[in-house]
């Protein structure tokens, strides 16, 4: 039950990284292939009535993640206490600038949330990379199950550490690169023109890219939790996550050869799906590890709300799920397609 | 409460309080709104009349930039409970998680799909899935302040949970829990409030059009809706929701009905006051005119009833901030009683056809648009203040529930953040909406914007093109 429960948490939240990647991502592109103002609305327009239905996504995990796994809630987000402020605070900024750019046909305006569009989104992608390294390599978690950190110590990764080492930064370079590039695959299919061209171009460069830091990282990894490497060999699911990764990658190789946009964007979603679901199952069952004495970690057990609770849960939570599905059905029909300035401009105009 | 200036505890409970106040005055904007634009969509399908659709256009918009606001400013909540409240995840997360994870996947999901489609789909969707979209958000956002409301009221009167073995809590009966009483009553007030907030902003607008003589049908048109509705729902909200609610305080939370009156001594033919001042340090109520026995029959049922004072609890229990508690509650029951007045008188004189003359009127009903909040953020802070000093009522201490290892500091800081970062989205609203305000809604005769303006007019060409 509680296996399901991670993973059904992981979905939510894996789900959460590709439909709101792709924004990030679009957001960090903006200046480089967007010039004109005109363009540069074409941008805004591409995710303009989307980004709403991702973030929610944040906040259903957010709420199921209170309801399922009540003590890695309280301990985590206390923990990262000013991380977890940017990060709210840079989705204020992201979601009014989506909003309110295009509210008013003056190049001043436009320009001030153009650049608080390109501001946030490259900071909450930096800050989610941050995030998913400080999962992955741990906290200084005490035996009580708290911890409080600063943003940097002396960017080691064991004992007493910040925020921000030399292993989370790594993460957070290859988050944003991938992001970015996800974003870029996200413009080439929904746009038209020069944004669409340069996108193409940028997302070819970002992914080659990302392939020699994903190296690094993989090694580093290991370097960092041999402890993870060795569970994550015998877990199907991180074979599972492999085998998705793979296939995407190919996917998104025949599509970038073929200019066939969908099939791109297509394998650059199941990439980060794949990617995240082989982190998510290699840590399993540890939730939040303790880089003070690995016996103060945090399992999936430890920290689970009751089994009637979960149980329970389980009755309506797929209930929501498949309504949620209908949605993506509805939303994925109503806005298919390129996107015109004139037709989906968020302005009233 | 020890309000000293790194009291972790204290300064987490201001910042949920300023950032949850400030938040709920979007959500209950929305609330309100929705059902008036599936109104008249409804109608704009029924007869076919484009004024309805006017109508519908220029709330939508203005229903956007509400929605957007009360999203950003909504997200941060749930994680507070988190980030500030460690010690109430842990404790009852297993619980109130359950009503969260339930908003977002069932209430969320379904607004944010379809809110995009009902601000910018009218010529994407045709008018009859315009209108589904229109139901959908209205239903969304209601069913997402249900989830809400219920998990205050879990903290209110906890029921249907069980204590596992670390000593935390988690659903027995999930049932129970989803149909707390205590949530059925405050669901309907509340909504009924934000129907009141919804209706004096709509007839605010008609009275402003009305007197600056613009838009005449569509003044009239927001004029006879939002009278209309704010006189029900202001009659809604005290009669029998708010009645209702004063007697379940009653029930459950003596003690806070008794420091909500300034009731120090306990008696029977215990009187309402009309006027008075609660000292705390002398435990009487200061200059008190008192309607005698109205308290007694309104919480209970009879002018006899015996209505317990201040002093029969420990004042381990009584609420922290008694004097704020009584404000907050007498203030939030004039202004409900002024609502029902001055919706009344303005139902009447639209029914005699004088309202578009009557000016005082008209002054009155565009100034009154500020206070529907007022009341709403009072019946909030009566809710809240007088569940202290439990976080669970009767189960768990506020004092047990911030994060131990977030420091007061921290703390003020991210405070400021929010209040630096609102204040400038307040601005930002408050320009935006003016302006759409100024732009107003289409006029039957010239279909389009104030022809003045060049480049507006050229690119909704385009756009309709």
């Amino acid at each position: 039950m509680i296996a399901l429960w991670y993973a059904l948490i992981s979905f939510m939240l894996i789900v959460y990284i590709a439909l709101d990647g792709r924004n990030f991502g679009a957001g960090m592109l903006h200046w480089l292939v967007a010039r004109t103002a005109e363009e540069r609305r074409q941008v805004i327009a591409a995710i303009g009535p989307l980004w709403l239905w991702h973030e929610v996504w944040l906040v259903g995990f957010g709420g199921t993640l209170v309801a399922v796994f009540p003590r890695l809630m309280a301990s985590a987000f206390a923990g990262y206490y000013l991380a977890l402020f940017l990060i709210l605070w840079s989705l204020i900024l992201r979601g009014i600038s989506i909003e309110v750019g295009g509210h008013i046909n003056d190049a001043l305006w436009q320009g001030f949330w153009d650049f608080v569009f390109v501001f946030s989104s490259f900071l909450l992608a930096v800050l989610f990379g941050l995030a998913a390294g400080n999962v992955a390599r741990g906290v200084p978690l005490d035996v009580d199950g708290n911890f409080s950190m600063p943003f940097f110590t002396n960017f080691s990764v064991r004992g007493q550490v910040g925020l921000i080492d030399w292993y989370t930064i790594s993460i957070a370079i290859f988050a944003a690169v991938i992001l970015a590039a996800h974003g870029g695959a996200y413009l080439t299919l929904k746009t038209e023109g020069s944004v669409h061209d340069r996108s193409s171009k940028y997302t070819k460069y970002l992914w080659a890219m990302a392939v020699p830091l994903f190296l690094v990282i993989s090694v580093e990894s290991h370097a960092v939790r041999p402890d993870a490497f060795g569970r994550a060999i015998h877990s199907p699911f991180c074979w599972f996550g492999i085998t998705v990764t793979l296939i995407a990658v190919c996917t998104l190789i025949s599509g970038i050869s073929a200019h066939h946009e969908l099939r791109t964007f297509l394998g650059s979603n199941f990439i980060l799906i794949g990617l995240l679901t082989t982190g998510g199952a290699a840590i399993f069952p540890v939730m939040l590890y303790s880089t003070l004495a690995a016996e103060n970690s945090m399992t999936a057990y430890s920290a689970a709300a009751t089994e009637n609770s979960l149980r329970l849960a389980l009755i309506w939570w797929p209930v929501g799920l498949a309504l949620a599905v209908v949605y993506f059905v509805f939303i994925s029909r109503c806005y298919a397609g390129k996107v015109t300035v004139r037709r989906d401009t968020q302005g009233y105009y | 409460m020890n309000s000293s200036f790194s009291d972790p505890a204290f300064w987490s409970r201001f910042q949920f309080g300023f950032t949850l106040t400030y938040h709920y005055l979007f959500p209950q904007l929305t609330m309100g709104l929705a059902w008036f634009l599936v109104y008249w969509k409804w109608r704009a399908l029924k007869t076919g009349d484009e004024k309805y659709n006017r109508a519908v256009r220029f709330w939508a918009k203005i229903f956007g930039l509400i929605f957007s606001i009360g999203v950003v400013t909504g997200v941060p909540m749930e994680f507070q409970f988190g980030t500030n409240w460690a010690g109430f995840s842990r404790y009852a997360g297993g619980t109130i998680g359950q009503t969260l994870a339930m908003e977002g996947m069932f209430a969320f999901f379904l607004e944010s799909a379809f809110v995009g489609a009902l601000i910018w789909g009218e010529k994407r969707l045709g008018p009859r899935y315009h209108f589904l979209a229109a139901v959908a958000v209205a239903f969304g956002s209601w069913l997402s302040a249900y989830f809400i409301v219920n998990t205050n009221s879990f903290m209110q009167h906890p029921v249907g949970y069980q204590v596992d073995f670390h000593g935390s809590l988690g659903i027995g009966n999930l049932r129970a829990y989803l149909l707390n009483p205590w949530a059925l009553i405050q669901f309907s007030h509340n909504q009924m409030a934000a129907l009141v907030t919804g209706s004096f902003v709509i007839a605010a607008i008609g009275a402003f059009y009305a007197l600056r003589q613009l838009h005449p049908a569509q003044a009239q048109l927001y004029l006879r809706a939002g009278t209309w509705t704010g006189l029900i729902a202001s009659l809604l909200v005290a009669f029998p929701t708010g009645d209702q609610q004063a007697k379940m305080v009653g029930k459950y939370q003596p003690v806070t009905l008794a420091a909500m009156e300034g009731k120090f001594v306990g008696g029977a033919h215990a009187g309402v006051a009309v006027i008075g001042q609660p000292n705390v340090t002398t435990r009487r109520l200061d200059n008190a005119i008192e309607m005698p026995g109205a308290l007694s029959f309104l919480a209970y049922g009879h002018f006899g009833s015996y209505v317990r004072g201040l002093d029969e609890f420990p004042t381990t229990v009584w609420p922290d901030n008694i004097e704020l508690l009584y404000y907050s509650f007498h203030l939030m029951i004039t202004l409900g009683t002024i609502f029902i007045a001055l919706m009344a008188y303005a139902v009447f004189e639209n029914w005699r056809s004088r309202l578009h003359f009557n000016r005082c009127l008209l002054w009155a009903l565009m100034l009154a648009l500020p206070f529907p909040y007022i009341a709403n953020t009072l019946g909030w802070m009566t809710a809240e203040l007088g569940r202290q000093p439990w976080l669970v009522y009767g189960l768990f201490r506020t004092r047990d529930g911030y994060s131990k290892v977030v420091s007061g500091g921290d703390t003020v800081f991210t405070l400021i953040g929010f209040v630096g970062l609102y204040f400038v989205l307040g601005l930002l609203f408050l320009y935006l909406v003016g302006r759409e305000i100024g732009h107003g809604p289409e006029d039957e005769v010239t279909a389009g914007p104030p022809p003045n303006d060049a480049a507006v007019l050229r690119s909704k060409e385009e756009h309709f093109s």
